[in-house]
């Protein structure tokens, strides 16, 4: 159990920042998840965290401990690959116990017979035994402690992965995308059992992973990270409904949020496309902050409710496309008039993303107008993609 | 034979998984050794050993042979080493072995393979050895058994008989050595161990 500080982390590989000024406070017992996507540094960012790789500058405190230049076994912490690294040449029982018999190791365990004994001597004392025999029971290996990891599957490999970590009762868990190698299923079963090992252990995560549910679900803070920084830092809840800027606002929720290209107008309220759409005394104080600047609405897809073509105060659009997803149904609408604030590479560049409950009876190529729910609505320059807030 | 292992598996893991100033100029030499032709390396070697008061020894002898077999063997090594997944060795530093302790406890059970083969080429290469044999040693009792089945074919007759028993037994030890290694090649060893 311990608190992680992170002031000015910097990893530079070459001229390329890989992780950039990165300052983060974990509280004990917290379970930090680092989001972002591919590249962002935040596989990297981790490895330093663990001592695989080196920090070019910044500190890294653990507690009231500086570890920022210890070698990776003195820092007391659990890594856990996402490609497991279970040792291929040892049974199950061998690789969980591993960390505990490099606790006692000696160089004279490097001799063929006499470490060989030693070692299982370590193994059978009733303390390591009893120890490994009640992490396997936690993660229900007691059936598999003697086969080899080529004989088990992914989710059975991934536990003893985690028994591995576990039996250390490190620090601090670190975890690189355990989960990635998983099916969908299997994935949705192990994210409750890391949730519940949290829970129950105790201790202090960080976990690296790029889907957002993981993150949303899992962690009780979230830094999303992006070419290296940090874009924001905050709890799940935060991260969603108070994005900083419209990266954040498009990576978290899927569909992602729709932004409308919106500009003042006067006293009236916001033009989005041909609608003016009377403003909220929330939103209010924060649009004036620019005046006659252009500006983008957020609006989440379930804000975003569709009614018939021409109705007053709403946007113009054309169906593009239905899916049904069971519970409810997204519909892509292409805007007639107004323009969004997606990134360009976006394939829905013109188009914004509405969920509808039920089965939707639209069909491609329908003329509708849309009503954006102004109260959840949020508000961000459009020259610097920040939040506008009212100050 | 054991010595030319020993020696060359910590230059193989360090030549796969360092970086370090001269890298491919070291991995090259190791090659360029193998290039020059015994024959020619024989006299001056003969000259060195001349000097060290190593020729008519053994120990000579085997010092001669590891040296011609060490750099095949730190490659092969090399290539059997940069198979393993570097996951595992980082596993293993969290875990808290040494980079020794790595080496030893996780490496080498995962190239045994490929040190098996490694085993059984410098053997042979040791076996079949004749030049420097014939070179370094000169004494009756110290020669080794392929001078001394070549030594059965003399200048005016062949005893065809002879030689061919002697040869018969000759290859009995390398029969051997090479039942026991074989079972050590096995591929696949790695496998499982990381998803892929």
């Amino acid at each position: 159990m311990a608190s992680i500080r992170l002031s000015g982390v910097t990893r530079a590989f070459g001229p390329k920042l890989a992780v950039n000024d990165i300052n983060l406070d974990v509280a004990d017992g917290e379970f930090l998840v680092l989001l972002g996507p591919f590249g962002c540094g935040k596989s990297t960012l981790l490895r330093m965290l663990a001592g695989l790789e080196n920090v070019s500058s910044g500190e890294i405190w653990l507690d009231r401990n500086r570890v920022d230049q210890l070698p990776p076994s003195a820092r007391d912490m659990a890594f856990v690959f996402q490609s497991y690294a279970l040792y291929p040449h040892m049974t199950v029982r061998r690789n969980i116990t591993f960390p505990l018999i490099m606790r006692h190791h000696r160089w004279w365990f490097h001799l063929p017979l006499i470490g060989h004994l030693a070692k299982r001597r370590i193994e059978r004392s009733p303390e390591v035994r009893g120890l490994v025999d009640r992490t396997a029971q936690i993660l229900a290996l007691t059936e598999m402690m003697d086969r080899l990891p080529k004989t088990l599957s992914g989710g059975q490999r991934q536990r003893v992965a985690l028994g591995r970590a576990m039996v250390r009762k490190p620090q601090v868990f670190l975890m690189d995308e355990p989960l990635s190698n998983l099916d969908a299923k299997l994935r949705t079963a192990m994210r409750g059992e890391i949730i519940k090992l949290h829970q129950q252990v105790g201790g202090t995560f960080v976990y690296v992973t790029h889907d957002q549910i993981e993150a949303m679900t899992m962690g009780t803070k979230i830094a999303l990270m992006r070419d290296g920084v940090v874009q924001q830092f905050g709890t799940a809840r935060e991260i969603y409904t108070d994005p900083v800027n419209t990266y954040v606002a498009r990576f978290i929720g899927t569909p992602p949020m729709n932004l409308l290209a919106a500009s003042l107008d006067g006293s009236a309220g916001l033009r989005v496309g041909e609608a003016v759409l009377p403003l909220p005394s929330s939103l209010d104080a924060a649009a004036r902050t620019t005046p006659g600047g252009a500006l983008l609405v957020g609006v989440r897809p379930s804000a975003l409710s569709i009614e018939p073509v021409g109705s007053p105060g709403t946007i113009a659009g054309e169906v593009a496309l239905v899916e049904h997803i069971g519970a409810e149904s997204l519909i892509s609408v292409r805007l007639a008039q107004a323009r969004t604030g997606h990134e360009e590479e976006e394939q829905s560049r013109d188009e914004v993303m509405a969920t509808s409950s039920g089965y939707s009876d639209l069909r491609p190529g329908d003329r509708v107008g849309l009503r954006p729910d102004l109260a959840e609505a949020v508000l961000f320059s459009a020259e610097s993609g920040r939040r506008v807030a009212a100050s | 034979m054991l010595l030319s292992l020993g020696l060359a598996i910590f230059p193989a893991y360090a030549l796969s998984r360092f970086q370090f100033r001269g890298k491919g100029v070291m991995g090259l030499s190791l090659f360029a050794t193998q290039m020059l032709p015994k024959a020619m390396l024989v006299v001056p070697l003969y000259a060195i050993f001349g000097q060290l008061s190593l020729l008519n020894t053994l120990g000579g002898l085997i010092l001669a042979n590891t040296a011609f077999t060490v750099p095949v063997v730190t490659w092969l090594l090399k290539g059997a080493i940069d198979g393993v997944p570097i996951d595992i060795e980082e596993a293993a530093r969290i875990d808290g072995c040494t980079r020794v302790g790595i080496v030893l406890s996780i490496v080498i059970p995962l190239v045994a393979p490929s040190l098996a083969a490694a085993a059984v080429i410098s053997f042979f290469h040791g076996w079949n050895e004749y030049v420097l044999a014939q070179t370094l040693i000169s004494q009756e009792a110290l020669r080794p058994a392929s001078v001394g089945l070549a030594s059965f074919v003399g200048e005016l007759s062949t005893p065809v008989h002879s030689v061919m028993a002697v040869g018969l037994l000759y290859t009995v030890p390398a029969v051997v050595f090479y039942l026991f290694v074989q079972r050590y090649v096995v591929a696949g060893m790695t496998a499982g161990s990381v998803k892929g």
